[in-house]
């Protein structure tokens, strides 16, 4: 074990892995899992989800037959629990691309250990997402309506509605995460496909052909290196804008109309706060559960967990803020419909989904203040559940509250939803994890050549040179990958 | 091409010598067998594809299957379809024709004008030549169509326990019942009908006596005029109805009356009525009308002064009126002994005082009304005050009643029960009505109908009256059938078909011309009644034509007389008639009235009238019993609370229970109509009959009832949930001072408006009109060059009728979604009628209506939100709908601050109406029903979203109608189906570009704001605040307190 390299202790720099750890050993961790097979667990869990899975194409098709009116939507709330998930899965898919662009352009290297997850997540969510804004409409049949193609009757999509921004922003969104991740996966792939070579029989063979295909031949040359380098930065310089930008536009949806409690400026930003809040709540209920089954303690180190939770604090304290200021400016802006609709949330029939929102988003959060509870497993594990649940909450108070007590009282109505709204939801749920069980199934669930190249034994530079940067630069990175082609 | 071979050579014979171009022919010739064995002809073998198919093979194959399958085995049915070629004159594809005819709306024939499409019709219309109609139609009306295509109907003709007959058979037998009848003179023959005034009735009637004379003729209906005919005959000496002049009048009061909604004759008293309230200018004249009564009614939400009171406190609160009238100096003689000096129900003293001096004030122009269910001492009162206040001849007439029926038809019906408990009916005629479901508790009609040897029910359904008949016939609709009626005024009307009767039917004349005389058609036997108003037989054709064009014979009308009162005849029936218990906690009232929108129950399988919202209580597909909210917590009773209400004699019904402010204590309010158990497929089972709770003696108002609660719930759904403005500028009102000292508001105190007046406009009033944006859009606003579509909504005479609502249905094929789906909130309404509570007594509050349809926005929030252009803006200002386009993201209905927006979330036109979400969907509506669709207006399937869209169709149709005929458009030539019916002419329809239309005066009128302004939408319709006239004198006495 070499000495080099090592964390700064007397700033506070700590391991970003167990210390002591080798190239070999991070590769062994990682990649045994998708060699073993599956543990009992797994399967267990794959069966639950992918049943829950199979209701929600069972639902979806029943939707379809039926049509969108054996959903729980009525006027006033046109849009209910079907545009309360959409936004929902949609934020929880922004904490992928930031931690894995923005935090990597900003040199965070405690992200590598969460970063191929996060994706992964962010590009599930997304799916999860997308559908919601697909099966909503009412004659899903026309739904290409929507796309700006040619026709001979010269209609386009309406380029003023925020619904077309939000389908052009939510896709741009998903490939370009899509893109950033399959990137990041390439060395791993060959990883993977160059621990096949030994391996004998038909798995052997199958290993070496998909992962052979999908590592697109990646030798791990200085070449590929420094061209991966390049892309990976400029993939991470092109997703950074849009994390701000998908849930600014998705919240156009509502700033943009005149109904009180959508009709709102502060929108862009609440809405990017809630969803980064939301979604490393959702990378956090993940990595607890995988970390835990896994064994993979020694990658994703309690460091990670605190500086996830220290994040959310910080989110959650903006959403909070937020909430605040709705009050203050309905309450400044002297408009009686504005006032009415926020005194509404607090005191109306929905006051009930209103404390689950701020019990959840605003106070458990605060917890996090103190090192004991942001250090500790089941205290984070159940704060993240229910921000999860809170942001749900956020969005149904937003959407469905304030469609309810909108200007003229006589159309107020109360929301009810029906059982194929919950199986909606609860099939995204089963879909989101089978994928994600998938993954973690067959993926290196952990970005094993960023791993290595934040080692200490990966910086070439000996430890008198007080080098504070530690670069995963293209050497550091070659190393990593020699090391991972042993 | 793989097996095209080459011709083979000529077969080689032995011996013969190779004949060979080439080398390679030479070579291939060698084996002649194979390939002479591909040109053999196809074989039915090769047909059959066993791997490979070749083209010739397939093509045969083909050939055979397409023989096979077109032609068969069989001959198949032959179908002959026959071209439109012989067209009937007068009758153009797609131009619709309009025909005069009369329906019976609350017993009286009301004309109305049926619009017919291709032989169908579709949307009644009122006939404007018509006295009890002038133009207008009420709901019921508009949902004729409904009922007569209604797929429940009965189509076949039923013996005993439903047995399917046919008309011979039933002929047959009926000619035998007859012979046998004969010989004692129809001693044991009764006929059961409802009242009605047809001349042909009568006189059939009249036949059939002089045939049978031991024969008798018994009447029933559940609502009937009999206390107004026999406070007639105190009063005057004969049964007269009543006519009062609403539009001149000053005073109006209504004693129990709601001569705006369910009692006869309301059509043309709201037409009156809003002409006494339009004021346009604050210098205007305004009536004011005072009402007690106890349930909240029509009449009562339009009242300025309402004081509610217990149905049987009125008596006591009508002579307290006339004993302050007396000490006031009306000279009402022996009236003032008789009263003595009785004191005014509790709390009423104030009201009483104000009422006395208002009306002594407005001498000879007020009018005095009592409600039909008040007894008939009560009536003749008011005809005494009347006298007294000399208003006959000015304000209040009368006219003779044409069909003497007995008074009291409870205690008729209770005669006719009575004769067959002793054996004396053996043959029953039931001509057309319900017995059975709606006679009174207490003569348990079923039980007896079933005693009697021969039964015979002619009606529309097999209902809960036929079940209990030997023989069930169906009945013609009214838009199937000949007949004839006369309104009030005693005009003579043809009722003429519109379409020959759907399932056979035949109507009552029909029947009742059996009896009397030779069966003949009912087309001869009106024409027969008929010859009676004509001079010559030359005339009589040019008479018929005439009275069939224009609906009605003009000069039938019988003389109005102005008869005075003869007061001690009217201080006996007062000294006679002991003043009831009054109501309180210990001895609670039971008021039962008509229903707003079933009346009394015959159309109950309508299910347009079925989801139209209750004006009042907004409740959808059920009835209930209505409570004052101080009574409520009295008794401890909730919404949705099932009770059960008794009294003794009449029988134990449960209804749920609804909190109504308005209602007076310790005053239950029933509605009839409701709770049918054999009507179809949409009436079964919904709501609840009160009808087993009346008895022949107490048939309306009834004291001393029980109450129970039953602990169960009931699920009654309303359209409208929140009935609060919550301080919000929406239907905006103000009483005549207010308007008098600031004609402006309905304006925001800052704002000023485009009117012909001079100097600043301001406002200081508690509730400010909603602000008018002070930044406008960032782009240049479209001018409107051509048409600009714009629409009125007047709510100081909107009464809140519905009469509207079911126009726009019946105009716009609008679906019905069901009780489920309303609870929902997906009613299809286009134009709904907001009801407000206005004022912080929530016992007794205040009410605004306001109609909302789509206000068309100039800048339309709904527009720019629709990611697929589906809704956009056409160049005459409306805000179009493209349902071909549309994708149903339902985001413009989101954004849509008014929410006229309805969406399709389900195919509603399935076949069971349950409108449940069932795998079956895509079953089709029954046939009938299809054909009320108006076919000038697109049917919308589900995930569509649709709207009001100003009748679009009816303006199209009137610009084409302008360009073929080269003219400029007129004025007011277009109509909207919700303005054409409006009774009180509230909603004006036009262009707003055009100087000389109605629509673009009211829209500059003081009183007309945009609902919402402040958004800056920009709405073409305009509503006019509503003007209250509240007494003066009143308020100023209840300030102290």
């Amino acid at each position: 074990m070499s000495s080099r390299n090592r964390p700064i202790k007397e700033i506070g720099e700590v391991y970003l892995t167990k210390e002591g750890m080798s190239f070999h050993e991070v590769s062994d961790t990682v990649c045994t899992v998708t060699e073993k097979r599956a543990p009992r667990n797994w399967w267990i869990a794959f069966f639950i989800t992918s049943t829950f899975a199979a209701i929600l194409f069972i639902t979806i098709a029943y939707v379809f037959w039926q049509g969108i009116g054996v959903w729980g939507n009525d006027s006033p709330s046109f849009w209910a629990w079907d545009i309360t998930n959409f936004v929902w899965w949609i934020g929880i898919g922004h904490a992928g691309t930031l931690i894995s662009a923005v935090l990597f352009i900003f040199r965070q290297k405690w992200r590598t250990g969460i970063n191929r997850a996060a994706e992964a997540m962010t590009i599930f969510a997304v799916i999860c997402a997308l559908l919601f804004p697909a099966i909503h409409v009412g004659r899903v049949w026309f739904i290409y309506y929507m796309f700006p193609i040619p026709n001979q009757m010269a209609i386009w999509p309406n380029f003023k509605s925020p619904l077309v921004w939000d389908f052009f922003a939510v896709s741009t969104y998903f490939t370009v995460s899509l893109l950033f991740w399959y990137a990041g996966l390439l060395p791993d792939f060959a990883l993977l496909r160059d621990r096949a070579m030994g391996m004998i029989g038909r798995a052997g063979k199958i290993r070496r052909l998909v992962y052979g295909s999908l590592a697109l031949g990646w030798r791990g040359s200085h070449r590929h290196w420094q061209n991966y380098e390049r892309m990976y930065l400029i993939l991470a310089a092109l997703a950074t804008p849009l994390v701000l930008s998908v849930h600014s536009v998705v919240s156009m949806d509502f700033a943009t109309s005149v109904i009180p409690g959508w009709h709102t400026t502060i929108f862009p930003p609440y809405f990017v706060a809630g969803a980064i809040f939301s979604g490393f709540a959702m990378v956090q209920t993940l990595m607890l559960i995988t970390r835990a089954v896994y064994g993979m303690k020694s990658l994703i180190t309690m460091r990670h967990l605190e500086l996830m939770n220290k994040i959310m604090l910080l989110t959650g304290s903006l959403v909070g803020y937020a909430y605040f200021m709705e009050f203050f400016i309905a309450a400044y802006s002297g408009d009686e419909y504005e006032r009415y609709d926020f005194l509404s949330r607090l005191f109306g029939p929905f006051w009930w989904a209103y404390v689950w929102m701020f019990g959840c988003n605003v106070v458990v959060p605060q917890l996090f203040w103190f090192k004991r509870f942001r250090t500790s497993v089941p205290v984070m594990l159940a704060v993240s559940c229910l921000v999860n649940i809170g942001m749900w909450f956020e969005r149904f108070v937003i959407i469905v509250q304030s469609q309810n007590r909108d200007f003229l009282p006589s159309s107020w109505g109360y929301y009810r939803p029906t059982g194929v709204d919950v199986c909606l939801f609860l099939g995204t749920l089963g879909l989101f994890f089978t994928l994600f069980l998938l993954f973690i199934r067959w993926v290196p669930m952990i970005a094993i050549a960023e791993v290595k190249g934040v080692l200490p034994q990966a910086d070439p530079h000996d430890v008198g040179e007080h080098s504070t940067e530690g670069s995963p630069g293209h050497e550091a990175a070659a190393d990593a990958a020699l090391a991972g082609g042993e | 091409m793989s097996k095209r071979q080459p011709y083979p050579q000529e077969p080689a014979r032995p011996g013969d010598k190779p004949v060979w171009i080439t080398l390679g022919e030479k070579r291939s010739a060698k084996a002649p067998d194979a390939s002479a064995e591909l040109v053999t002809p196809i074989k039915s073998s090769d047909v059959i594809p066993t791997s490979r198919l070749s083209r010739r093979g397939f093509l045969g194959l083909g050939a055979a299957s397409a023989a096979i399958a077109s032609e068969g085995c069989i001959r198949r049915q032959v179908e002959h379809i026959y071209p439109y070629a012989k067209a009937p004159e007068y009758v153009i594809p797609g131009v619709p024709n309009h025909y005069a005819t009369i329906l019976t709306r609350h017993d009286e024939y009301v004309g109305a004008l049926v619009e017919s499409h291709e032989g169908h019709p579709t949307k009644i219309e009122g006939n404007q030549d018509h006295p009890t109609s002038l133009g207008s139609a009420d709901a019921m009306m508009q949902a004729a169509t409904m009922d007569l295509y209604d797929a429940d109907r009965s189509a076949t003709v039923r013996e005993k326990n439903g047995k399917g007959s046919d008309w011979a058979a039933f002929d047959k037998a009926f000619d035998a019942i007859l012979k046998t009848l004969a010989a004692d003179g129809g001693g044991k023959l009764r006929v059961l009908m409802r009242p009605s005034n047809s001349p042909t009735i009568i006189r059939l009637r009249e036949a059939a006596v002089d045939k049978f004379p031991h024969a008798r003729f018994h009447f029933y209906a559940p609502v009937s005029q009999g206390n107004v005919y026999a406070g007639g005959k105190i009063a005057f000496g004969t049964p007269v109805m009543p006519r009062y002049n609403y539009a001149f009048a000053k005073t109006i009061v209504s004693l129990d009356a709601d001569f705006l909604g369910t009692e006869q004759g309301a059509l043309h008293a709201t037409k009156g009525f809003a002409r006494g309230r339009r004021i346009e200018r604050p210098s205007d004249p305004m009536s004011r009308l005072w009402v007690v009564e106890p349930t909240l009614t029509v009449t009562g939400a339009n009242a300025d002064e309402r004081f509610r009171l217990a149905a049987g406190d009125v008596d006591a609160f009508a002579r307290a009126l006339a004993g302050e009238l007396a000490s006031r100096g009306v000279d009402i003689g022996p009236v003032k002994d008789a009263i003595g000096d009785a004191k005014a129900p509790e709390g009423t003293d104030a009201f009483v005082k104000a009422l006395a001096d208002d009306l002594v004030a407005n001498k000879g122009k007020s009018a005095v009304v009592a409600g039909r269910r008040q007894p008939p001492h009560v009536h003749a009162l008011v005809h005494a005050l009347n006298t007294a206040l000399e208003n006959v001849g000015r304000t209040a007439s009368y006219a003779p009643v044409s069909d003497l029926v007995p008074f009291d038809l409870g205690a008729d019906l209770k005669a006719l029960a009575d004769d067959i408990d002793g054996g004396k009916v053996d043959v029953l005629l039931v001509l057309g009505g319900n017995p059975v479901y709606d006679a009174p508790g207490d003569i348990k009609l079923g039980e007896k109908f079933d005693k009697v040897p021969t039964s015979i029910h002619l009606s529309s359904h097999f209902d809960e009256t036929s079940e209990h008949c030997t023989w069930h016939l169906p009945m013609t609709h009214e838009l199937e059938q000949w007949g004839d009626g006369r309104a009030y005024d005693g005009t003579w009307s043809i009722q003429q078909p519109l379409i020959a009767p759907l399932h056979g039917g035949r109507s009552a004349i029909e029947i009742l011309a059996r009896l009397g005389e030779e069966p003949a058609k009912a087309y001869d036997l009106v024409r027969t009644t008929f010859r009676e108003r004509a001079m010559t037989p030359a005339h009589f054709e040019a008479a018929w034509k005439t009275a069939l064009r224009l609906g009605l014979d003009s000069g039938s009308n019988s003389i109005q007389f102005e008869a005075h009162a003869t007061l001690p005849d009217v201080a006996a029936a007062l000294q006679k008639a002991p003043l009831p218990k009054p109501i309180g906690p210990q001895n609670l009232e039971i008021a039962i009235a008509p229903d707003n929108k079933l009346h009394d129950g015959m159309s109950a399988n309508n299910p347009w009238l079925l989801e139209l919202p209750d004006p009042l209580t907004k409740i959808v597909w059920d009835n209930a019993a209505l409570f004052s909210p101080a009574t409520a917590k009295a008794l401890d009773i909730e919404d949705n609370d099932v009770v059960s209400l008794s009294r003794d004699g009449a029988q134990t019904i449960e209804v749920a229970a609804f909190v109504m402010p308005g209602q007076a204590d310790n005053s239950i309010g029933l509605v009839l109509g409701w709770g049918r158990q054999n009507s179809g497929r949409y009436g079964n089972g919904r709501g609840f009959d009160v009808s087993p709770l009346r008895t022949v003696k107490d048939m309306d108002i009834m004291s001393g009832a029980k109450l129970a609660k039953s602990g169960r719930t009931y699920k009654l759904v309303q359209t409208q949930e929140h009935g609060r403005m919550e301080g919000r500028p929406l239907a905006l009102d103000t009483t005549v001072e207010e308007f008098k000292s600031n004609p402006h508001f309905v304006l925001f105190p800052s704002d000023e408006k485009e009117i012909a007046e001079t100097g600043p406009v301001k406002r200081e009033l508690e509730r400010p009109g909603s602000p008018t944006p002070k930044t406008g859009p960032l782009w240049d606003r479209i001018k409107y060059e051509a048409h600009k579509w714009g629409m009125t909504i007047d709510l100081s005479t909107c009464t809140g009728c519905n009469a509207c609502v079911v126009a726009c249905i019946a105009e716009n094929n609008i679906a019905f979604v069901g009780k489920e789906q309303v609870y929902r909130g997906r009613e299809m309404h286009w134009l709904r009628i907001d009801r407000y509570f206005v004022g912080e007594e929530e016992n007794n509050p205040d009410i605004a209506f306001q109609p909302v349809a789509c206000v068309q926005c100039e800048d339309a929030p709904c527009e720019n939100v629709c990611p697929v252009n589906a809704t956009t803006h056409s160049e005459e200002g409306l805000n179009d709908m493209a349902y071909n386009r549309c994708i149903g993201t339902r985001y413009c209905a989101n954004n849509c601050p008014y929410k006229v927006r309805r969406f399709n979330f389900l195919e509603w036109r399935s076949p069971e109406g349950a409108r449940q979400p069932v795998l079956d969907t895509y079953q089709d509506i029954p046939e009938t029903e299809k054909m009320a669709f108006n076919p000038d207006v697109t049917v919308r399937m589900r995930g569509v979203m649709e709207k009001c869209t100003y009748c679009v169709q009816r303006i199209e149709e009137a610009k084409i109608a302008a360009r073929r005929e080269q003219r400029g458009m007129g004025p007011n030539e277009i109509k909207t189906a919700c303005q054409q019916t409006c009774p009180a002419d509230a909603i004006v329809f036009g262009d707003l570009n055009e100087p000389r239309s109605e629509v673009s005066r009211l829209a500059r009128s003081e009183r007309g704001y945009a609902l919402l302004a402040v958004l800056g939408t920009h709405p073409r319709t305009t509503h006019l605040g509503k003007i209250r006239n509240p007494s003066p004198a009143l308020h100023k006495a209840k300030e102290p307190k």
